[in-house]
């Protein structure tokens, strides 16, 4: 993870439960707006995660000199999803592509929100987050693609290890 | 709700808004999918019961303990004769789970608030962010219910006898068209796609009006028992992808419609798309031309 995703891990995973529903939810309500330009493409239901039980849309972007910007939409009345992409957005906005990618799998666990959230909403955000990282890799093209996955592959050699 | 088989399970919004303050009496427990939406507003005087971290067994896949049960209603300040009403987002899902809950473990007097809490926000009626806190109670939890729950065997035993189920997912999901997206391992929940054999599918949504309020008991007759010819006297089964839409429609049969004998099958998908061995359907069932509603 990178320097900014691991000052709001620190920050998180240091303090107890109602803390971290106070930080959370301070993150849920700075989630940025859709920009206009993705306004249509969200009412014709394109970018809709799918495995998600909330309306959940994503719209990543990298520009030619490979810096991304992850555009989302997610109701109001989803606010643990709204915080947790909504801290991802906010830590690989500007990042390169390759960034994304090395995103731990593992994410609730070293953000310390595992315990709060249960097994089975760890599993549905592991999709989120896969489709994320999924939606960044295209967006960059196949040559980031490649190398998107090759870090994947050196993170769970790592973590197997 | 009068013309419901046991309306007094469903309460309105006015009736919880006259209620709430007796507290005495009453205890309003909030349960949604989203683990954060109580903390960012809730009834006045509801507590929070959440389904993973307060409703399910953190080490076993399973729901709580009669210990852990009992501890739960004791730290929320509840009596064995307390009316507790649940309520919740996602048209109720998590409230009719929880009021499930409770249920197996005996608690007599449970409701569920109509409409759930999107309907209460859209009448605009307060909300708060304030936690309630009321003095911790000593309860012992009395004689359960456990025939309203299915578990894995009782099914494969229902199913070989042609038992009635109703399977409430998607119709994408029951003819087993699960779209493996790419790079998604959450559509790896279940190793095979399909219905358990016999299931009649009918989605949950069925059941809920657009505010999210449940049918009239007319247009759930007509569902369930004119187009999917089940009947109230059978042995029926509700399943889903993980038991909590599927407890929504347990409610339906159970205290809508007046069906006597019917189970939840909370491991539902997941348990049952990962079992070796065990027969899976896939397709349109012969008989029905209504998946498209």
């Amino acid at each position: 993870m990178n320097d900014r995703l691991q000052e709001i891990a620190d920050e998180l995973a240091s303090v107890p439960r109602d803390l971290q529903v106070e930080l959370l939810l301070e993150h849920a309500r700075q989630f940025p707006p859709l920009p206009q330009r993705y306004q249509a493409a969200r009412d014709a239901g394109l970018g809709r995660v799918h495995e998600c039980q909330a309306e959940v849309y994503f719209f990543p972007e990298v520009t030619d000199d490979q810096h991304v910007h992850i555009h989302a939409d997610i109701p109001g009345h989803a606010p643990t999803q709204r915080a947790l992409v909504g801290i991802l957005m906010d830590a690989y906005d500007g990042a390169p592509p390759a960034e994304v990618a090395t995103i731990p799998n593992d994410l609730l666990r070293l953000l310390g929100v595992d315990g709060l959230l249960g097994p089975q909403r760890q599993r549905g955000f592991a999709g989120v987050l896969a489709r994320l990282k999924h939606g960044v890799a295209e967006a960059a093209g196949p040559a980031s693609e490649a190398a998107g996955s090759k870090s994947e592959a050196a993170d769970q050699d790592g973590a197997s290890a | 709700m009068p013309d419901y088989a046991h309306p007094e399970v469903l309460v309105s919004t006015d009736w919880v808004s006259k209620n709430l303050a007796d507290t005495e009496h009453v205890r309003v427990i909030e349960s949604n999918e989203d683990v954060l939406l109580y903390a960012t507003g809730h009834l006045h005087n509801a507590v929070h019961a959440d389904w993973q971290t307060d409703l399910q067994d953190p080490e076993v896949r399973d729901v709580i303990s009669k210990d852990q049960f009992e501890r739960l209603c004791s730290r929320l300040g509840i009596h064995p004769d307390t009316t507790l009403v649940f309520y919740g987002d996602q048209s109720n899902w998590w409230a009719c789970y929880a009021f499930w809950t409770f249920k197996m473990f005996g608690h007599r007097d449970c409701r569920v608030m109509d409409g759930g809490r999107a309907k209460w926000e859209a009448e605009g009626r307060a909300m708060t962010t304030e936690v309630p806190s009321y003095p911790s109670t000593d309860y012992t939890a009395g004689e359960g219910h456990p025939e309203i729950r299915a578990m894995r065997d009782d099914v494969l035993a229902h199913m070989k006898e042609g038992g009635a189920m109703v399977d409430v997912r998607s119709p994408a999901e029951f003819i087993g068209e699960i779209s493996h997206a790419p790079h998604n391992p959450a559509s790896e929940a279940a190793m095979r796609a399909g219905h358990i054999p016999g299931a009649s599918n009918v989605p949950w949504s069925r059941a809920a009006a657009s505010d999210g309020t449940f049918k009239g008991r007319d247009e759930l007759e007509a569902i369930y028992l004119e187009e999917q010819g089940l009947e109230a006297g059978d042995e029926t089964i509700a399943y889903c992808r993980i038991g909590e839409r599927s407890s929504h429609t347990w409610f339906v049969l159970t205290y809508l419609l007046g069906f006597d004998d019917v189970r939840n099958y909370d491991g539902s998908w997941t348990e049952w798309g990962n079992l070796v061995g065990v027969p899976v359907e896939k397709g349109l069932p012969e008989d029905d031309g209504t998946l498209a509603a």
